[in-house]
C-alpha cells in the first residue's frame, strides 16, 4: 500500500513537472508576439477625463485592405469612414453634409461641373489636405496600374471619361477631375447625376496624401504605419492581416473637439457564441446577434434593433446553358413569387430584426425633398398569397405542358442562409404541387462565379446600397446589366430607369415616378425578381454606449460622436 | 545512416513537389473567383484586374512562375488582403499556432501517459476502467462541442480565463491548448496501455520482479521506459491530428494562427493563401514524419534503419 | 534419492498400454476461427456492451425516423425550438417540455399552444428532432461504412499484393505510398470537397483518398511477416496455387488485424464528417448527418441544448462503442495476446 501511495504521488509530480516546464518555456516564448500588451493602458492614464472613452468593438472580419482604391468591402469601408474623411460626410441624420468641402459646391447650369472649396483640414503627419488630394485619389482609383475594382465600378458613367478609362480609350489622366489650386476642386461629370453630392461621402472618393502614398509606394496602406488619415481616428497596431487593430483620436482632425472618444479596440472574432461570451463577460461593448440568440435576448434592455438598407430576393434565371428555363413563363414566376410566407421567414428563421420585403427599394432609405420615404410611392407589390400563386402555378404549367418542374435554389453556405434555403424549399414545395426544389449551397465566392455564368435557376442574392438613391437598386435589372445575368429584359423597365438618369435627371418628382413605375413594372407584371426581406440587425450594445450612428451605406458607423457614459457607475 | 536521411530527404521533396503541383492545378479547377467583386465590372475591367494578378496568362505560364517563385520560398501575394505576401502571412500566425500545438501535444501526453500507466498497473480495475472512460472522452466528443463548454463553463462562468482572443498573453492559451490536448490525450492513453500490458508480462520484468525489484522499480526502471518508445511512432498521426484540431480551435477562441486563416482563405476563395498553407502544412507532417523515424532509430537499437532495401 | 524410490510399493504404479490411435485425438472441441474469438470476446464484458449499444443505435437508425409520431421534413414553423416533451416523463420534473426563453423557464409547449409531443424537442424550422436525429444517425452510419468498406478493399489490395508479390513491385508500390503519407489528409479532404459538388459522395470520396494508406501498410506487414513461415512454404511446396496460398493461409491470419483496423476507421469517419461539418464543408441541407446536427445545436448551447445534447450523446455513444468494441476485438482476435 505504501509503494503505491508513493507511485501515486510520484506520477502526479511528474505530470505537473512537464506540464510546469512547458508553460514556463511558453510563457517566455509569447511576450515578444504581444509587444502591445505593456503599454495598452498608457494612452488613458495620463489624460484628466470623467471618465475613459475607450469602445471595445468586434469586427466578424479582417481588414483587406485599407487603400481606398482598393476597398471592396464592408469593413474596409467602416474603418476607411472613420479614419478618413471626403468631401462629404454622412450626419447624424444620415445626411450627407459638406465635411472637408468648405460650403456647397457651385455647380454649373447645365449640372455637369461641381466646383468644391476645400476647408483647411490636415492630415495625421501635419500636412495640409488639398484639392491636389482629391485629385490624385481618383485619378490613382482609375490607373490601370492600381488594379481598383470598386474605381471603375462606382466612377464609370458618374465622373466624365471614366468609362472610356476602364475600357481603355482614354488615358487615367484625363478623367474630369481637376485641383484648379490648392483650396479649389473641379469634377466634370459625364452627365448630369442627381445622387452625385451622396456619393461624395463613399469611400472610393476619398482623398490621398499624393506625397506619402509615392513615398511609401507599393508599400502604401499595407500597415497602419504607412498609413495617414485626415478623420476623426487613426488606425494603429494593425498588421496588414491582423486580427486585431485600434483607432486612435486623432488630433489634426479639423473637427477634432467633437470627437470625444481617445481609442476603439477592436478584435476580429467570427463564431457568434465566443462573440457573445465576450459581451457577457464586458470585455467588449457591442456583439451582433443572429438567429437563435436574437430570440433568446428579445427582451434584453441592451438590444439595439436596426433595420439595413439590404434588401434580399429571388433571382429567376430565364436562360441557363442557352436554353429557357420554366422560369422563363410569367406565370411560373408570379407563383413562386407569391408562393411562401415571408411573415414566418423573418419571425421564425431569421428572427433579427429583418422586416418582410414586398418591394426592392428599401424602407426608410431614400427620401423625396418633402421628406418622403420612396415606398410611400408604391407600397407593396406581389404580396404573397397561396391562391394566387397556386392558381398562376396551373396556368404555368399547362402552358409549359407540364406536370412537375424541378428548380434549384442556389444560396449561401452560412448557417443561417441554409436554414433559410431548407424553409423556402418546404414553403414553395407545399403551396405549389408538383414542384421539387433542390438546394445548393456554395461560399460567396462560388455562388459570383456561379451568377457570372448565368448557371442557376433560382439564386437567393442580396443589394445593398452603394449611393442614397432608387437607381442603385433599379440599375440591377436593366437589359445586359453588369448584375442581371438572368437574361431579364423589358425595353419598357430600361427606358423608365434609363430616364431617371437621363432626360429625367433635372427633375426629382418626374424621375421618382419613373422609378416607381419601373418598380411596379419588375415585381408585380414581370415578377422579373422575388424580394424577400429587408435586412434587419440585433446587436446587444452597453448602455454606457453613447452616439454610434449606423449609416445606410458606405460605411456601416460613424464613431465621431460616440463617447462613452456612465460606465464607471456600473 | 546518412545515406538514408539523405534518400528519406530526396522522397521529402518529391512529396512536396506532387503536392505543390496537385493544389495548384486543383485551385485553377475550384470554381469562384478570387476578385471580389468580379460581378460589379464590365469585361474590360474585369480583364485589366486580372492581368495585375498574373491571371490572363495560360495556366502552364502561371504554373511554371508559381513553382519558380516556390524554389525561392515565395508563396505569391493574398487575393484577400491586397498586396500581403503569402509567406509573411504564414509566418506572422506561426507564433500562436505552434505555442498552442505545443502546449497541447505536451499537456495531452503528459496526461495521457499517466492515465495510461494508472490503467496498465491496475489493468481490471475501477482505476482501470475510469483512466479508459476519461481517454475515451477525449476522441468522443467532437472538439468544438468540448472548446465551447470549456469557453462556457470555465470563462463565463467561473470567470478565471480569458474567454477567447490573443491579448492576455500565456493566459489565453491556456484553453484553447486544453481543449487541442484532448486528442494526444486520448491516444496517448490508450497506447500506453496497452504498451505496458504487453511489457509487464514479458520475461524480462518477471526475472526483474523474481530478483526482489520493487513494483515502482519495475513500473518506472524498466516498463514505463519499453512501453515509452513506440510513442514516438504515433507522434506523426498526432502531429496531423493536431493540424486538425487548430481549425477549429482557432476559429473558436479567435486566435490568429494559421489554422483560423486556412478555413478564411477556403471561404473567400484565397487560392495563394489555400495554397501557401496546404504546402506549409505538408512540409510540418513530411518534416514531423522524417524526424519520428530517426528519432526511433535513435533511441530504440532493435530497429536499425536500412537503405530502404528490406 | 534413489533408495526411497525403490522403497516405493509396486502397486503404486499401473501399466498402461499405448494406444496410437488416441495420440491423434483433440481433447477440445474443435473452434473455428470465429467461434474461438467469440469465446474470448464474450469475457470482455466492455465489447459485449458496445455490441449492444452499437446494435440498438444501428436498428434506431434504420426505424427510428418512422416510429415517431413526426417526421423528419415537415416543418410545422409555429412549433419551433421547442424543448423535449415525453409523455409519462412530463410529472417527473424532466423532459416536460419547459424551456428557457429570454432568461426565464417557461412552458413553451403551453406558450406556443402545441398539445404535441416532441419526445426530443424540435429544431429552429419546427421539424422533430427525434426523426431528424435518427435519420442523421443513418447517414452519418452510411458515410462510415462506405468509406471504410472502401478503405478495407483499396488497402488490403495494394497492401496485399505489394506484401505478397515483393521485389521490384514493392519497391516501387511503397515509394508511391511513402509519397502519399506525406499529404496532410485533413488538406486533401478539405481540397477534394472544394472541387466536387457538395454532398455524400464527396465527403466519402474525400475521406477514402487518403485512408487506405494506413490499411495497406498494415496489412503489407502482415503479408510479409507471415508469407515466410512454414505453414505457408509447407503449402507452396505441395504445390498449392497463389490464389489457395492467398485466401486459404494468408488471409484467414490478417483478417483479425483488418477487422480490428476496420474497427478505428468508421469512428475516425464519422467524426471526420462531423468535423468538415464544423468547417461549412459538410452536406448540403436539408440533409442532416451527426455533425451538421451538432454543429446546428452547438452554437446553441446555452439556450436550446437539447438540440446539441441528442446528437452529441449518440455521436459519443458511437464512438465510444466502436473504440471500445476494437479494444476488445484486438484483444480476441490477436493471437499475440492468446493466453
Amino acid at each position: 500500500m505504501k509503494k503505491s501511495k508513493f507511485f501515486w504521488l510520484l506520477s502526479l509530480m511528474l505530470v505537473l513537472s512537464v506540464f510546469l516546464a512547458a508553460c514556463g518555456e511558453d510563457k517566455n516564448g509569447t511576450e515578444p508576439a504581444t509587444p502591445g500588451d505593456t503599454d495598452k493602458d498608457e494612452p488613458t492614464a495620463g489624460e484628466v477625463k470623467d471618465e475613459e472613452q475607450v469602445l471595445n468593438l468586434i469586427m466578424s472580419a479582417e481588414i483587406p485592405s485599407m487603400d481606398s482604391a482598393l476597398a471592396t468591402d464592408a469593413v474596409g469601408f467602416d474603418l476607411l469612414n472613420n479614419v478618413n474623411e471626403g468631401l462629404y460626410r454622412l450626419n447624424q441624420e444620415n445626411v450627407a453634409v459638406p465635411a472637408i468641402a468648405e460650403g456647397e459646391p457651385t455647380v454649373s447650369e447645365d449640372g455637369l461641373v461641381y466646383t468644391f472649396k476645400i476647408r483647411d483640414a490636415k492630415w495625421s503627419n501635419g500636412d495640409a489636405v488639398t484639392a491636389g488630394d482629391f485629385e490624385f485619389a481618383w485619378k490613382r482609383a482609375m490607373n490601370p496600374d492600381t488594379a481598383s475594382e470598386y474605381g471603375p465600378y462606382m466612377m464609370g458613367g458618374v465622373i466624365k471619361n471614366a468609362t472610356a478609362i476602364s475600357e481603355g480609350k482614354a488615358k487615367y489622366t484625363e478623367l474630369g477631375v481637376k485641383a484648379v489650386d490648392e483650396k479649389t476642386l473641379e469634377v466634370t461629370l459625364e452627365k448630369p447625376v442627381p445622387y452625385f453630392l451622396s456619393l461624395m461621402s463613399f469611400g472610393t472618393y476619398l482623398p490621398q496624401n499624393e506625397a506619402f502614398v509615392t513615398e511609401k509606394g507599393k508599400d502604401y496602406a499595407t500597415n497602419s504605419d504607412n498609413l495617414i488619415s485626415n478623420g476623426p481616428f487613426t488606425l494603429a497596431d494593425w498588421d496588414g492581416t491582423g486580427l486585431k487593430w485600434k483607432l486612435v483620436k486623432n488630433d489634426q482632425y479639423w473637427d477634432a473637439e467633437t470627437v470625444k472618444l481617445t481609442e476603439i479596440n477592436y478584435d476580429v472574432v467570427k463564431e457568434v457564441p465566443t462573440a457573445v461570451n465576450l459581451y457577457k463577460t464586458g470585455e467588449k461593448d457591442r456583439v451582433g446577434l443572429s438567429g437563435e440568440y436574437a430570440m433568446q435576448y428579445a427582451n434584453d434592455p441592451d438590444l439595439v434593433k436596426e433595420l439595413e438598407t439590404t434588401v434580399f430576393y429571388f433571382k429567376f434565371n430565364q436562360e441557363r446553358n442557352g436554353k429557357p428555363t420554366p422560369l422563363a413563363n410569367v406565370n411560373i414566376r408570379e407563383a413562386i413569387s407569391k408562393g411562401y410566407n415571408k411573415q414566418d421567414l423573418v419571425d421564425v428563421v431569421l428572427a433579427n430584426g429583418s422586416v418582410p420585403a414586398n418591394y426592392l427599394v428599401p424602407a426608410a432609405f431614400t427620401f423625396d425633398e418633402s421628406g418622403a420615404d420612396f415606398r410611400d410611392v408604391n407600397g407593396d407589390m406581389a404580396v404573397p398569397n397561396a391562391d394566387e400563386a397556386k392558381a398562376a402555378w396551373e396556368k404555368g404549367l399547362k402552358e409549359l405542358g407540364v406536370k412537375e418542374i424541378t428548380l434549384e435554389i442556389l444560396g449561401g453556405d452560412s448557417d443561417v442562409a441554409k436554414k433559410m434555403d431548407e424553409y423556402f424549399k418546404s414553403q414553395l414545395e407545399t403551396t405549389l404541387p408538383g414542384l421539387t426544389i433542390e438546394l445548393k449551397e456554395v461560399p460567396f465566392a462560388v455562388r459570383l462565379d456561379l451568377d457570372s455564368a448565368q448557371d442557376y435557376d433560382i439564386q437567393s442574392a442580396g443589394w445593398g446600397p452603394d449611393f442614397q438613391d432608387p437607381y442603385t437598386f433599379m440599375n440591377l435589372w436593366l437589359t445586359d446589366g453588369g448584375n442581371n445575368k438572368m437574361s431579364y429584359s423589358n425595353p419598357k423597365y430600361d427606358e423608365l430607369v434609363n430616364a431617371s438618369v437621363g432626360k429625367l435627371a433635372m427633375d426629382p418628382e418626374a424621375r421618382w415616378e419613373a422609378m416607381a413605375e419601373a418598380e411596379k413594372i419588375l415585381l408585380e407584371e414581370d415578377y422579373a425578381i422575388a424580394p424577400n426581406y429587408q435586412r434587419g440587425t440585433m446587436q446587444l450594445q452597453k448602455p454606457y454606449v453613447k452616439g454610434v450612428i449606423s449609416h445606410p451605406f458606405g460605411g456601416d458607423y460613424s464613431y465621431k460622436w460616440a463617447f462613452i457614459e456612465g460606465k464607471d457607475a456600473q | 545512416m546518412a545515406k538514408y536521411i539523405l534518400k528519406r530527404v530526396f522522397y521529402m521533396f518529391i512529396t512536396l513537389f506532387l503536392i505543390a503541383t496537385a493544389t495548384f492545378f486543383l485551385m485553377k479547377t475550384l470554381p469562384g473567383s478570387p476578385i471580389s467583386s468580379a460581378s460589379k465590372l464590365n469585361p474590360t475591367q474585369l480583364a485589366a484586374v486580372e492581368a495585375k494578378y498574373g491571371l490572363d496568362q495560360p495556366i502552364p505560364v502561371q504554373y511554371g512562375k508559381y513553382m519558380a517563385n516556390l524554389a525561392q520560398g515565395d508563396l505569391g501575394n493574398s487575393y484577400q488582403f491586397k498586396g500581403a505576401s503569402v509567406t509573411d502571412l504564414i509566418l506572422k500566425r506561426l507564433g500562436p499556432s505552434f505555442l498552442l500545438g505545443a502546449q497541447g501535444l505536451i499537456l495531452g501526453i503528459s496526461i495521457g501517459i499517466l492515465l495510461g500507466m494508472i490503467a496498465a498497473l491496475r489493468q481490471n480495475t475501477i482505476w482501470d476502467y475510469g483512466s479508459t472512460f476519461i481517454a475515451i472522452l477525449g476522441i468522443s466528443i467532437p472538439s468544438f462541442v468540448f472548446a465551447s463548454f470549456l469557453q462556457y463553463w470555465i470563462a463565463v462562468k467561473w470567470g478565471v480565463l480569458p474567454v477567447a482572443l490573443w491579448n492576455d498573453g500565456w493566459k489565453s492559451s491556456i484553453l484553447p491548448s486544453i481543449a487541442l490536448a484532448m486528442g494526444p490525450l486520448a491516444t496517448g492513453a490508450r497506447f500506453i496501455r496497452t504498451e505496458m500490458i504487453e511489457v509487464l508480462s514479458s520475461d524480462y520484468i518477471t526475472l526483474a520482479k523474481s530478483k526482489g525489484a520493487t513494483g515502482f522499480e519495475v513500473a518506472f526502471k524498466h516498463a514505463f521506459r519499453n512501453a515509452l518508445i513506440p510513442l514516438v511512432t504515433v507522434m506523426g498521426p498526432l502531429a496531423a491530428g493536431l493540424l486538425t484540431g487548430s481549425l477549429v480551435i482557432e476559429k473558436i477562441f479567435a486566435i490568429p494562427g494559421i489554422g483560423e486563416q486556412f478555413v478564411k482563405a477556403i471561404m473567400v476563395s484565397d487560392f495563394s493563401i489555400i495554397m501557401g498553407t496546404t504546402l506549409f502544412f505538408s512540409v510540418f507532417l513530411v518534416f514531423v514524419i522524417l524526424l519520428v523515424d530517426i528519432l526511433y532509430g535513435i533511441i530504440d537499437p532493435r530497429i536499425r534503419l536500412s537503405g530502404g532495401n528490406s | 534419492m534413489t533408495q526411497n524410490l525403490e522403497k516405493l510399493p509396486a502397486d503404486s504404479f499401473k501399466r498402461i498400454t499405448i494406444d496410437s490411435s488416441q495420440a491423434e485425438k483433440i481433447s477440445k472441441p474443435s473452434l473455428s476461427f470465429w467461434q474461438d474469438a467469440w469465446l474470448r470476446i464474450r469475457k470482455n464484458k466492455a465489447a459485449i456492451v458496445s455490441m449492444v449499444i452499437l446494435l440498438l443505435i444501428l436498428i434506431m437508425a434504420l426505424i427510428g425516423p418512422y416510429i415517431g409520431p413526426h417526421d423528419a421534413e415537415t416543418q410545422t414553423i409555429t412549433h419551433s425550438n421547442l424543448p423535449p416533451k415525453v409523455p409519462g416523463f412530463e410529472k417527473l420534473g424532466i423532459l416536460d417540455g419547459i424551456g428557457t426563453l429570454g432568461g426565464t423557464e417557461v412552458d413553451l409547449y403551453e406558450m406556443k399552444k402545441v398539445d404535441t409531443y416532441y419526445w426530443f424537442g424540435t429544431d429552429g424550422l419546427g421539424r422533430d428532432m427525434f426523426a431528424r436525429l435518427w435519420e442523421g444517425t443513418q447517414i452519418s452510419l452510411f458515410i462510415a461504412f462506405v468509406a471504410a468498406a472502401i478503405d478495407v478493399l483499396i488497402g488490403v489490395l495494394y497492401g496485399g499484393i505489394s506484401g505478397y508479390y515483393g521485389g521490384r513491385v514493392d519497391d516501387i508500390m511503397q515509394r508511391i505510398v511513402e509519397i502519399l503519407y506525406g499529404i496532410p489528409n485533413l488538406v486533401v479532404v478539405i481540397l477534394m470537397s472544394l472541387v466536387m459538388k457538395p454532398g455524400i459522395t464527396a465527403i466519402i470520396i474525400a475521406i477514402t483518398l487518403t485512408g487506405w494508406i494506413g490499411m495497406s501498410r498494415i496489412v503489407r506487414g502482415q503479408v510479409l511477416k507471415y508469407k515466410n513461415q512454414e505453414f505457408v512454404l509447407a503449402a507452396r511446396t505441395l504445390g498449392a496455387s497463389n490464389n489457395r496460398i492467398i485466401g486459404k493461409h494468408l488471409l484467414p491470419n490478417i483478417l483479425g488485424v483488418i477487422i480490428i483496423n476496420t474497427m478505428f476507421t468508421i469512428p475516425g469517419a464519422i467524426f471526420f464528417e462531423a468535423f468538415l461539418s464544423f468547417i461549412g464543408l459538410g452536406l448540403q441541407a436539408p440533409a442532416a448527418s451527426l455533425g451538421t446536427l451538432i454543429n446546428d445545436g452547438y452554437q446553441l448551447m446555452q439556450f436550446q441544448p437539447h438540440i446539441l445534447l441528442f446528437p452529441a450523446l449518440v455521436l459519443s455513444m458511437l464512438m465510444i462503442a466502436f473504440n471500445l468494441l476494437g479494444d476488445g476485438l484486438r484483444d480476441a482476435l490477436d493471437p499475440k495476446m492468446k493466453d
